[in-house]
């Protein structure tokens, strides 16, 4: 049996007097893909930050390997990666030298050739390495990011919106490299718009609605889940 | 620690990418070591002249043929204060009231009384020194260069990876403020080579190194303060706004309200009040050209008594020599209160505008520069009266010269004819009458003592940006 790498128990977020998320359990095996869809304003970004300790539970515990974010924060920190909705980087430097950057700052030392092999198996372009990143577009910051997650040996990868702005054959190459990296272990939550792409990519989706779970869709065998489904049960929430 | 360097280092390497920053830093470093090469031709040209005037002045002054020793007094004669050599870059007060004088009988010198100057606020643009640019453009350019220091990290979603990687928010603060730091310090090397120099040419080196370590403790507040903005702001040109209003507010707006309030609190006399004021003391006094005026008439009769003499006349001594050297004193005495008080009046302007540094580091580093190079309005001050007692000196020499050498009666019948023009004439043996003038700085210690104040408020500066930089850490995520 697979050991459960997130565990939200009765999760509850407020922001003064607004309930943001309302009693939310879920539990997230290692090496799955698990998307939480909603629309704007449904929680779904507070529930990722609620992982990585950006907002603290108000009720509730969200924990991550095991780990209380309310106790153990700074050793959950050190074990996950986290690739906001815009990844940026730093554009002055290259794509290699932000790898070596960002892993200095994590006192993690990795060799040359290490760094281009995680390059490689996240599909950057070899002639793209050492150019500046403000030369690169989203999907291959994005991809240099991702790069940068997997030198750091992070089980969990947290992404915020990671398909927003991408053209569709970087959403292909994006979904592709999400399913590489599930298979080797890594256990990835992202939240997302884009009911399609979960799908294609997910192996559960939590519907998440004015802070509350309200539909669960899982997998059934090799099959994607079911875009219809989800996409009927996202157009008709808040109407049970 | 190594992750604190790695930080910086990057910071550099942004720096130096991007066109804004090595721009920024190549044209500050440019002009600072401009500043200090001309200000350093300078101060050495002046020497040299200095010097030669000084030897053509007494040069002249001993050639002058026989004379009457009354013209002499007249004749007058220039005195020269070498400057300290930390005014090579911190000109201070000199700038404005230079450091030559002229002495002359009956009056002190031109500069005793001459229209007061602000030593601060807007005046101080005129002049292009090294430490100007120290104290004002130096935070200019660590603004422009750290301005967006946090923003850009908040802006590109690298704070968040950063943080979120476990990275320690005071380490990233600090690896920025190092930086910054850096990028000061190289600011700051001209005017530290200056003083290096300084040192090498009779500087107290305690005073080099406590001059240099001033304008390091301002860096500092300067490069904190322009992070704690970046850090608080969550947009970048949001930090250059504020951090642009902070840096009129202290560099420009409150030394300019510190100069006014110091007009106001302690107001002083404008020149022609002053010459007006002290015109009027002298009248009561007497000429001192006429022995015959009645202001003299007391003078006269304890004279006559003293010797038994039923005249002048009579006198072993000529009575228009007694006159001059007894005018002579009491002129000197009132010119001297009224110099006092002037006085009074600038250092207590000065020192108003210098509790103006609990509110602004660029003034309180302003006062801490002055001090420490000795171009402060009381090492001023000091020439003055130094030179004053050299005046009053030579004057009376000469005056008693016209005492004890000519006759009276020769004298009051110089005007009679050519003959007894020529006969009203003392040797020109008699002119060797000059002392040497030099003039040195008060001791390292003693301006290191002076400065502590200064030194108390940069220190209370860095204390308050530090407290605001931990408290703006809380915004790091």
């Amino acid at each position: 049996m697979q050991k459960d790498m997130l565990v939200a128990s009765s999760l509850c977020v407020s922001f003064a007097q607004h309930k943001v998320l309302d009693n939310v359990s879920f539990e997230v095996a290692e090496g799955e893909v698990f998307a939480l869809l909603g629309g704007n304003g449904a929680g779904k970004s507070t529930a990722l930050k609620a992982f990585i300790g950006a907002v603290a539970p108000s009720d509730g515990d969200a924990q991550v390997m095991g780990m209380s974010v309310t106790k153990d924060i700074k050793k959950i920190r050190s074990k996950v990666a986290y690739l906001p909705e815009s990844v940026m980087l730093y554009g002055h430097l290259t794509g290699v030298e932000n790898i070596k950057y960002f892993l200095s700052l994590a006192e993690i030392s990795k060799s040359q050739s290490e760094i281009e092999e995680a390059l490689s198996r996240v599909a950057l372009q070899p002639e793209a390495w050492n150019s500046q990143l403000s030369n690169y577009s989203k999907g291959m910051r994005q991809k240099t990011a991702i790069a940068l997650a997997l030198l750091r040996d992070a089980p969990v990868l947290f992404l915020d919106e990671p398909t927003s702005g991408l053209d569709p054959s970087a959403i292909d190459e994006f979904n592709q490299l999400i399913t590489t990296l599930s298979a080797d272990g890594t256990t990835v939550f992202m939240v997302s718009h884009d009911v399609y792409g979960a799908c294609q990519v997910a192996h559960r989706i939590g519907l998440l609605d004015s802070g509350k779970i309200v539909g669960m869709f899982e997998r059934e065998g090799d099959a994607h889940i079911d875009t219809e489904a989800v996409h009927s049960a996202f157009s008709n929430r808040g109407q049970a | 620690m190594k992750v604190i360097t790695q930080i910086m280092l990057d910071e550099w390497r942004y720096w130096l990418r991007s066109k804004l920053g090595i721009t920024v830093l190549a044209i500050t470093l440019v002009i600072t070591i401009a500043a200090v090469i001309v200000n350093a031709m300078e101060m050495r040209q002046a020497a040299e002249e200095r010097q030669t005037l000084q030897k053509t002045a007494e040069a002249r002054f001993l050639e002058q043929p026989d004379r009457h020793p009354h013209r002499m007094v007249h004749y007058g004669h220039y005195v020269f204060r070498a400057p300290s050599p930390l005014s090579i870059v911190e000109p201070g007060v000199d700038a404005y009231t230079g450091t030559s004088i002229f002495l002359e009988g009956h009056r002190q010198n031109s500069a005793m009384f001459a229209e007061q100057r602000q030593s601060s606020g807007m005046t101080r643009f005129s002049s292009l020194s090294p430490s100007f640019l120290m104290q004002v453009l130096a935070p200019l350019f660590i603004l422009l260069i750290g301005y967006a220091s946090m923003t850009r990290e908040r802006e590109a979603g690298t704070l968040s990876i950063m943080v979120l990687q476990g990275l320690s928010r005071w380490h990233l603060l600090l690896g920025k403020l190092l930086a910054l730091m850096g990028a000061g310090l190289v600011i700051l090397l001209p005017l530290s080579i200056a003083s290096i120099g300084a040192a090498l040419q009779g500087e107290s080196a305690l005073v080099s190194a406590g001059f240099i370590l001033g304008y390091f403790l301002y860096l500092l507040v300067w490069s904190a303060l322009v992070l704690a903005v970046s850090t608080m702001s969550s947009k970048s040109n949001s930090s250059f706004a504020v951090s642009l209003g902070i840096w009129l507010l202290l560099c420009i707006l409150i030394p300019r309200i510190g100069s006014s309030v110091a007009a106001t609190v302690e107001p002083s006399l404008g020149k022609l009040e002053s010459d007006f004021a002290v015109l009027e003391a002298l009248r009561k006094l007497g000429d001192g050209h006429n022995a015959a005026d009645p202001a003299f008439e007391q003078l006269k009769k304890n004279l006559l008594a003293q010797y038994d003499a039923e005249s002048v006349d009579e006198l072993p001594v000529n009575f228009r020599g007694v006159v001059a050297e007894y005018s002579e004193k009491k002129l000197t005495n009132v010119l001297n209160q009224f110099a006092e008080a002037r006085m009074e009046e600038e250092r207590s302007q000065a020192n108003v505008l210098r509790n103006f540094g609990w509110l602004s580091p660029t003034i309180a580093v302003r006062s801490l520069s002055m001090m420490m190079a000795g171009t402060n309005v009381e090492t001023h001050h000091r020439f003055l009266r130094d030179a004053e007692t050299l005046r009053f000196d030579f004057v009376q020499s000469l005056n008693q010269i016209h005492r004890d050498h000519l006759d009276y009666k020769t004298d009051m019948a110089r005007s009679k004819s050519k003959a007894s023009s020529l006969a009203a004439r003392v040797s020109s043996d008699n002119w060797s009458v000059l002392s040497e003038f030099e003039f040195k700085p008060e001791p390292g210690t003693q301006r290191l003592e002076n400065s502590l104040p200064y030194i108390a408020q940069l220190l209370l500066w860095c204390v308050l940006v530090m407290v605001m930089l931990k408290y703006t850490m809380r915004r790091v995520q």
